[in-house]
């Protein structure tokens, strides 16, 4: 192991009702190096208040997330779960990220397998936040489906509030939603699925620094999550 | 040693079930950031091969512009799954498959890497030993990839195992949970071939309780998979596609 550990912030959203794991290493990890040095987690509210703080027994490969977090998210509809992971890096060898599996409790919708987020650090500092514009972009298929879809955005910074934008395309069209974050505060921001007469194409997110960002899907009947992806970053 | 030639290679999986429709997303929306290269029209090539390996149909796709997104239906072909590869010069942005079931869709985007072609003498060398390892439910383990796999009644995760190279690639796939193992089986996937693997196959009364599996799987030659995850009504319900690295 190197004498200097790298180090992943990473983040995922905790919506009650979910059956929820989230794998702590990457799953191309061959068994000797499937440990992490240390690993915590914060539970946040939208708002940005610090709901829980929890010390990861490293020695564990995935965690049971859903029950983690019971305590904090019960009553709330969501909780921004932050991951701060140290480890040699090569327990993340591709990209500094990690997988989860969501699956809404009883429910027949498909579970998703989803890369969780990586907002800053890697191997090494392969998440650049260096830049001064980050421009995330996501291309919806047309439909019809009676999906609704939504950015989630978090901030995770500790002093700083953040500003973004969120364009959402209809064709030649574009509406745009400005958003402002206090610190550890998180949102979700409703895509309308039409304007204009013109079908949600795409939307674009622009901030001044990276953010814990996830397109959703929900079925318009039930709620059920059917997509929790990641966006591209394609401006560098 | 071998001879093998690696070739890039764009790939998505397809999968089409009863009520299930796969569709693919194109588009160069990555190019509006390249001024060299922001204005189409941008030409594309899609073939899609069957769980056989065998070309079945080929798609002629052409984006007018960067902002454009054109949505490609597949069609089944032999075996019901398999993956496409897409051809272009000039198309570099990641594209999305999609599975519907009428009311709403899941995705996930493809991956760039290689297919591998190994020449005669290696093909033929991969037959004999494969052959003389397979009674035993081994392979040449020239590759190998870990995965945890998700099991239970009400959700559980599948593997579209993809055969990316020109030979016969003898996958194992062995789980273990809690530091036992649960079980392991030997699949063979023609050239260019692919197979949905149930990976509660390998211990249906363990699969019965909810839990994570380790898998480990190793080939012959040069293969991926992605995870298809699966609902309460399995496959016969709706289902997700996920790629891993």
């Amino acid at each position: 192991m190197s004498s200097s550990p790298s180090a992943l912030l990473s983040v995922t959203y905790v919506e009650p009702g979910y059956r929820h794991v989230v794998e702590l290493v990457h799953q191309r990890d061959p068994d000797a190096r499937r440990r992490l040095r240390s690993l915590d987690l914060a539970v946040y509210e939208p708002e940005g208040k610090l709901l829980a703080e929890v010390s990861i027994d490293p020695a564990e490969e995935t965690l049971d997330l859903a029950a983690v977090t019971a305590g904090p998210a019960a009553g709330r509809p969501r909780v921004m779960a932050v991951f701060d992971a140290r480890y040699d890096e090569r327990i993340f060898p591709y990209r500094p990220h990690h997988y989860g599996f969501l699956h809404r409790e009883g429910s027949s919708s498909a579970p998703l397998y989803y890369a969780v987020g990586a907002v800053l650090g890697g191997v090494p500092q392969r998440v650049d936040n260096s830049r001064i514009n980050n421009f995330e972009t996501y291309v919806f298929a047309g439909g019809p489906f009676a999906e609704r879809h939504a950015v989630l955005l978090g901030n995770l910074a500790r002093f700083a509030p953040a500003l973004a934008q969120v364009f959402a395309y209809y064709g030649p069209e574009r509406v745009v939603r400005d958003v402002s974050l206090p610190p550890k505060a998180h949102t979700e921001v409703t895509l309308e699925p039409e304007h204009g007469g013109r079908r949600l194409e795409r939307v674009e997110i622009k901030s001044l620094f990276r953010m814990a960002t996830y397109v959703t899907g929900r079925r318009a009947t039930s709620g059920d999550l059917v997509l929790f992806d990641h966006l591209f970053t394609f401006f560098k | 040693m071998l001879g093998v030639r690696r070739t890039a290679t764009y790939y998505l999986p397809w999968l089409v079930r009863p009520g299930l429709a796969c569709t693919l997303l194109l588009s160069d929306v990555e190019a509006r950031f390249e001024p060299s290269h922001k204005r189409g029209p941008f030409p594309l090539r899609v073939e899609q091969y069957d769980a056989g390996g065998a070309l079945a149909l080929a798609y002629d796709v052409t984006l007018t512009d960067s902002v454009e997104v054109r949505e490609l239906a597949l069609a089944s072909a032999s075996g019901g799954c398999g993956f496409v590869v897409v051809r272009s010069e000039r198309v570099h942005s990641d594209l999305y498959v999609t599975l519907s079931d009428g009311e709403s869709y899941t995705a996930t985007h493809g991956r760039g890497e290689f297919v591998e072609r190994y020449p005669l003498r290696a093909r033929i060398l991969l037959t004999l030993l494969g052959g003389a390892l397979a009674p035993l439910g081994r392979t040449v383990a020239a590759f190998a990839r870990d995965q945890y796999a998700y099991v239970g009644p009400d959700s559980r995760s599948h593997l579209l195992l993809l055969n990316l190279s020109n030979v016969t690639n003898r996958i194992r796939v062995a789980a273990g949970a809690a530091g036992r193992s649960v079980g392991a089986r030997l699949v063979a996937l023609p050239p260019m071939g692919a197979s949905l693997f149930d990976v509660s196959s390998l211990s249906p009364a363990a699969a019965r309780e909810t839990g994570v599996w380790r898998l480990r799987l190793q080939g012959n030659a040069w293969f991926n998979f992605y995870v298809v995850g699966a609902g309460s009504r399995d496959l016969a319900g709706p289902l997700s596609l996920m790629h891993v690295k």
